[in-house]
């Protein structure tokens, strides 16, 4: 096996634009939730939305933003930026090889909601062209692909919440494995649509306003947590074997040394202790350590009951004694849930966390649950405490778990 | 206005194409509409000209093409109103010639 480098981040985020952005607004708390304005708030139960500032027209000449949905264009953007990031200047022969990984749960869905409101709400036969090709979930792989002259492997996977740790997972599996040379790996997301935004609100998984800070309304493992607030963006990093990284001078951001994936095969949406405790112990394994050696933890913790009680327990059972004294921390309170891309956002956050050595706070813990008694560093950044190697959970709707093991370079 | 300034229009307003550049014999593809870009570009022209795309294979490789293509259609559907059809302008992937319009799926 090889040793994998991430040597690229590539952020579009409602924390911001660069990596420093974002771990700057993480570090500081700075929510990126906000009341929601978008046609039709006013049926929602809780129009609550972590968006990201974007302006298409910057990035995309008009004949082809025409043809990308929201969520193609930030995938675009953000691997054009992790390929800027990683320096990586690829040969033809290296493009011909060169993989696309992309996680979406969603995809085109704006185009869809669209599409939808021309045909059922309007009573219109204008169906748009391009509604396939916009809506269609490898659409952004594709673009990517389309604009690095990318000719290896182009996939999609869409596990819903885990859908881009897994992309980068399997990314690691080919590039530590010898099968590959050059990955852009991790995951875009676009689901604030109306028809999206009902449908969530419908599981009773979305948070309702806090109205006293609407910013704060997704408080992650905290007694008074109501659920998860729907994020937007896309996270991209670039893998490559450390040899070749090193040889041509790159920048190293951490290395990616385990991957765990599980499924929980119970039930399509209640998490399962077991299946999350597999996944995690199924990333030691693969990075050959113990879990002595995880210094912390980027929890899935979206806020909801059952994710962050269950996602309590499994920690325990896999750390044992050690669980209590592991920082952990769910940076969801402040980006949002972003769905397929939520597990490539919080992966570039663990390299960021080790890079800087600082746990990330979880931020509106104000009041805790008995039932989630770890240290999930409660409103503050604690500096020093990220340590060297930590894990990054992702766990599904369907039931598949992604863990990501990663390691500071220092 | 003639048929061919309202497509400069267009061209101008939805993909901020210098005017200057929008001669007859232009041809789309260098104009950043490759062959998707033709079948969204005559979905909107036949809202701006109320005319419905037949279910037939036309070449459209200049801006001067799609004016023509558009008179024709236009003098036919108003001397014989045509029943509408299946919504036009279906992408054609590679190997059937850029700006060629069908309604016929592609894959």
């Amino acid at each position: 096996m090889r040793r994998v480098a991430v040597t690229g981040i590539g952020i579009v985020s409602p924390l911001g634009h660069t990596a420093a952005e974002l771990f700057d607004a993480a570090r500081n708390g700075r929510s990126g939730v906000h009341r929601l304005d978008i046609a039709g708030a006013e049926r929602l139960t809780a129009p609550l939305a972590a968006t990201v500032q974007f302006d298409s027209s910057a990035f995309f000449e008009p004949a082809r933003e025409r043809l990308l949905d929201r969520v193609s264009q930030f995938a675009v953007v953000a691997a054009a930026r992790a390929f800027a990031d990683a320096r990586c200047e690829l040969t033809d022969h290296e493009r011909g090889h060169a993989g696309v990984f992309l996680g979406t749960g969603m995809g085109g869905t704006l185009t869809v909601d669209d599409g939808y409101q021309t045909l059922y709400g309007e009573h219109s036969d204008r169906t748009h062209p391009m509604m396939i090709l916009k809506g269609m979930h490898n659409a952004p792989a594709a673009w990517i692909g389309i604009e690095h002259g990318l000719r290896g492997p182009n996939l999609t996977y869409s596990t819903a919440c885990s859908s881009s740790s897994v992309a980068i997972g399997e990314a690691w599996l080919r590039v530590a494995y010898g099968t590959l040379d050059v990955a852009v790996a991790g995951g875009a997301e676009a689901p604030l649509s109306l028809g999206s935004l009902k449908a969530w609100g419908a599981m009773h998984t979305l948070a309702s306003v806090d109205t006293a800070d609407p910013a704060s309304s997704c408080k992650p493992f905290a007694k008074n947590r109501s659920g998860l607030v729907l994020g937007e963006g896309a996270a991209l990093v670039i893998l490559e074997p450390w040899e070749r990284a090193t040889a041509r001078g790159a920048t190293i951001h951490g290395e990616l040394i385990g991957y765990g994936l599980t499924t929980d095969a119970g039930h399509i949406a209640r998490p399962s202790l077991d299946g999350q405790a597999a996944a995690m112990r199924a990333a030691l394994a693969a990075a050959c350590i113990s879990s002595q050696e995880i210094d912390a933890i980027n929890a899935h913790g979206t806020g909801t009951q059952a994710n962050d009680s269950v996602e309590t327990a499994a920690i325990k059972l896999v750390f044992g004694e050690r669980a209590p004294r592991i920082p952990i921390s769910a940076t969801k309170a402040l980006h949002g849930h972003l769905l397929g891309a939520g597990g490539a956002l919080e992966f570039v956050l663990s390299l960021l966390a080790l890079k800087n050595n600082v746990a990330l706070p979880t931020m509106h813990l104000k009041i805790p649950d008995p039932e989630c008694d770890l240290d999930y560093v409660p409103n503050v950044a604690r500096g020093g405490a990220a340590g060297r190697t930590m894990l990054s959970n992702s766990f599904a709707f369907g039931g598949t778990n992604a863990v990501l093991a990663v390691r500071a370079v220092h | 206005m003639t048929t061919t300034d309202r497509i400069r229009a267009m061209l101008v307003k939805d993909y901020k194409i210098d005017p200057d550049r929008l001669t007859s014999d232009a041809r789309l593809e260098d104009l950043g509409v490759d062959s998707i870009g033709v079948a969204e570009l005559m979905f909107n022209i036949e809202d701006e000209f109320r005319v419905t795309l037949p279910d037939e294979q036309v070449r459209l490789s200049t801006l001067g093409d799609v004016v023509n293509y558009i008179d024709t259609l236009v003098a036919r559907q108003e001397s014989a109103p045509e029943k509408p059809t299946a919504v036009a302008g279906t992408v054609l992937g590679t190997g059937m010639g850029t700006g060629m319009v069908n309604t016929r799926p592609a894959s």
